[in-house]
């Protein structure tokens, strides 16, 4: 369980890489863009998949999206637009971060409980 | 009611008096085309593309101007003008502003196309936000105008679940709110047409933005997250009367396009998932509208995939004089011309390819291909038809990847109005693999002068 912190430490590990120190309440796009740090967006409220980012380490909440299906979650990805650290981090952000994000899925079918979690089955359920 | 030659004589608005002499203006010089870098990985805005398409013109089948977005991520997509002929008797009205809405920010540009035609100029935004606090709508689509007034369909509420609905905006852009009375129980919203003598609007049905902007989930279809309706309304009361329900016939009901015709109640729809066009029609003033698949495209198997990959008929067009029906299977890669003499019983008169899955046509005039033909927009005399490749930029990157490095291609076919016929114009095509921060992809075009999905008659 992560300790209560006001900030915490973001390492960018990808685009020239950097650490910032960023505030836990707020979005990581928010934060990461007044470092400096240029990222994709779209709508904004996690609905759309644009600002989506690897998270290789740490933990981040991100309860407000739904534009990931489970399987982007479980393949590390975050929108940024919406979590929020609950740890130091590390993510890969941009384009060049989104070789698992996109499928074609008539090469690569989702299962049950790999779908977005509102119609997902739950794993162990059939 | 005036004769159409006193119409000719006293009025001066935009547009035509009637398809028949939409077909004989001029031949288009400029074409406007929006191209996108939203999810392509490079950090610049969308654009406006202006494309020379004079023959004549030493810079013919090249971009000339590029009006960049003020900020990234808008995602533009479709475009509408500020009038149409809808507006011809009225002399006080001209087609000057092209409006651009951007799916994901929510905001509406309204560019000025009249000052400099070849290097239009932003005239003011409609801001998202204000749209979302105004009118509970998030993700536009479809720009009609309406007399000297403007509608816009939004996939979304302001949370980007559906169903949306229509954004009523003044001929200053200021919004007026939501235009329509009801949505009834209409699930999903998309495209919409109307045919004022009729008093009918018919609307289809795409998804929420929340289901479609992050890619396409197929096993969301089976789940009802994506639409499988069309809805007729009562134009003037607003509100939807009649639901066609068409079920695995109709999956994905996208683009909706009425005959030119203003007397004609018949329309077309092409759903993009069964690859199907479905025609509509209503036999007696005031009665049933009725609907039937009139062409269906076969699924193809592809030697590695488990599921057989379909046509993903996404868009369709009528030519100006009603003879033709235009569509695409942006999977397999080719274009269609039907000849919709007889509107239940369309006759395939040509076929070309440009990219897409199958591998039919990897290249098209020493450009290689990634994605398949998309959005297209014919001449008004029905000669020229410009096609480009991109869908949406989430989709785009699931099926056609290599897209990131090649971008997209905008490319003329010449059609054959007397015989039927299409063949790929080896002089024309415009790469924006080649732009120069880089590839980006292009999406809907539109003419100054008014285009084949611009004008209604009233
Ligand atoms: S910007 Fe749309 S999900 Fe983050």
């Amino acid at each position: 369980m992560a300790q209560l912190s006001d900030t915490w430490t973001i390492t960018i590990a990808n685009q020239g890489s950097g650490r910032f120190s960023v505030d836990a309440q707020r979005p990581l796009l928010d934060t990461l863009e007044e470092h400096g740090v240029d990222l994709p967006y779209g709508c904004r409220y996690g609905g759309c998949i644009t600002c989506a980012a690897k998270l290789t380490a740490g933990a981040v909440d991100q309860a407000e999206q739904v534009a990931l299906n489970n399987r982007q979650i479980a393949n590390g990805y975050v929108v940024l637009c919406v979590a929020r650290p609950t740890s130091d981090c590390t993510l890969e952000v941009g384009v060049d971060s989104h070789d698992k994000l996109y499928r074609n899925p008539f090469l690569d079918p989702l299962e049950p409980h790999e779908l977005k979690p509102d119609i997902a089955t739950p794993i162990g359920e059939s | 009611m005036a004769s159409a030659a006193d119409a000719e004589a006293t009025c001066c608005g935009p547009g035509y008096a009637s398809p028949d002499d939409a077909m004989t203006a001029p031949a288009e010089k400029l074409l406007y085309t929006v191209a996108l870098y939203t999810g392509t990985g490079i950090q610049k805005p969308d654009y406006l593309a202006t494309v020379d398409a004079d023959p004549e013109s030493s810079t013919y089948s090249k971009v000339i101007h590029r009006l960049e977005m003020p900020g990234i991520g808008d995602e533009l997509h479709h475009t509408g003008w500020n009038a149409c002929s809808s507006c011809h008797d009225d002399g006080s009205m001209s087609r000057n502003y092209l409006l651009l809405p951007g799916v994901r920010s929510n905001n509406i540009y309204v560019v000025d196309t009249a000052t400099d035609p070849k290097a239009p100029s932003l005239h003011t935004i409609i801001d998202g936000d204000e749209i979302k606090e105004k009118t509970n709508l998030s993700g536009p689509h479809t720009v009609h105008c309406l007399g000297s007034e403007i509608i816009i369909s939004f996939l979304g509420d302001a949370n980007g679940e559906a169903p949306g609905g229509y954004l009523h905006v003044n001929e200053d852009f200021e919004i007026v709110g939501r235009w329509e009375n009801s949505m009834g129980d209409i699930p999903y919203g998309y495209d919409f047409w109307y045919q004022p003598r009729h008093n009918v609007m018919i609307s289809s049905e795409w998804a929420a933005p929340n289901t479609f902007m992050p890619g396409f989930d197929l096993e969301e279809v089976g789940h009802l997250k994506y639409g499988r309706r069309l809805h007729v309304w009562d134009f003037e009361k607003r509100e939807p009367i009649q639901t066609m329900y068409l079920g695995e016939d109709g999956l994905l009901p996208l683009e909706v396009k009425f005959h030119h015709n203003p007397d004609s109640t018949h329309g077309f729809c092409c759903a993009a998932l069964s690859s199907n066009v479905i025609h509509f029609w209503q036999d007696d003033e005031g009665g049933e509208w009725k609907w039937e698949k009139t062409v269906d495209v076969e699924n193809e198997l592809h030697p590695e995939w488990p599921i057989p990959l379909p046509g993903v008929m996404s868009a369709l067009l009528v030519s100006m004089d009603d003879k033709y029906l235009y569509v695409n299977n942006w999977l397999h890669g080719d274009m269609r011309q039907y000849d919709i003499t007889d509107p239940h019983n369309p006759v395939l008169t040509g076929q070309v390819w440009i990219g897409g899955l199958l591998g039919k046509a990897p290249e098209v005039n020493g450009v290689e291909v990634a994605g398949g033909p998309q959005m297209f927009q014919l001449s008004l005399d029905g000669k020229r038809l410009y096609v480009t490749t991109s869908l949406f930029s989430t989709w785009d990157n699931q099926f056609y990847p290599e897209i990131r490095t090649k971008g997209g291609v905008m490319v003329m076919i010449d059609c054959d109005v007397e015989n039927g016929g299409m063949s790929i114009n080896e002089d024309f095509i415009v790469d924006f693999g080649q732009e120069p921060n880089g590839p980006s992809r292009c999406h809907e075009t539109r003419y100054p002068g008014g285009d084949c999905t611009s004008d209604i008659w009233l």
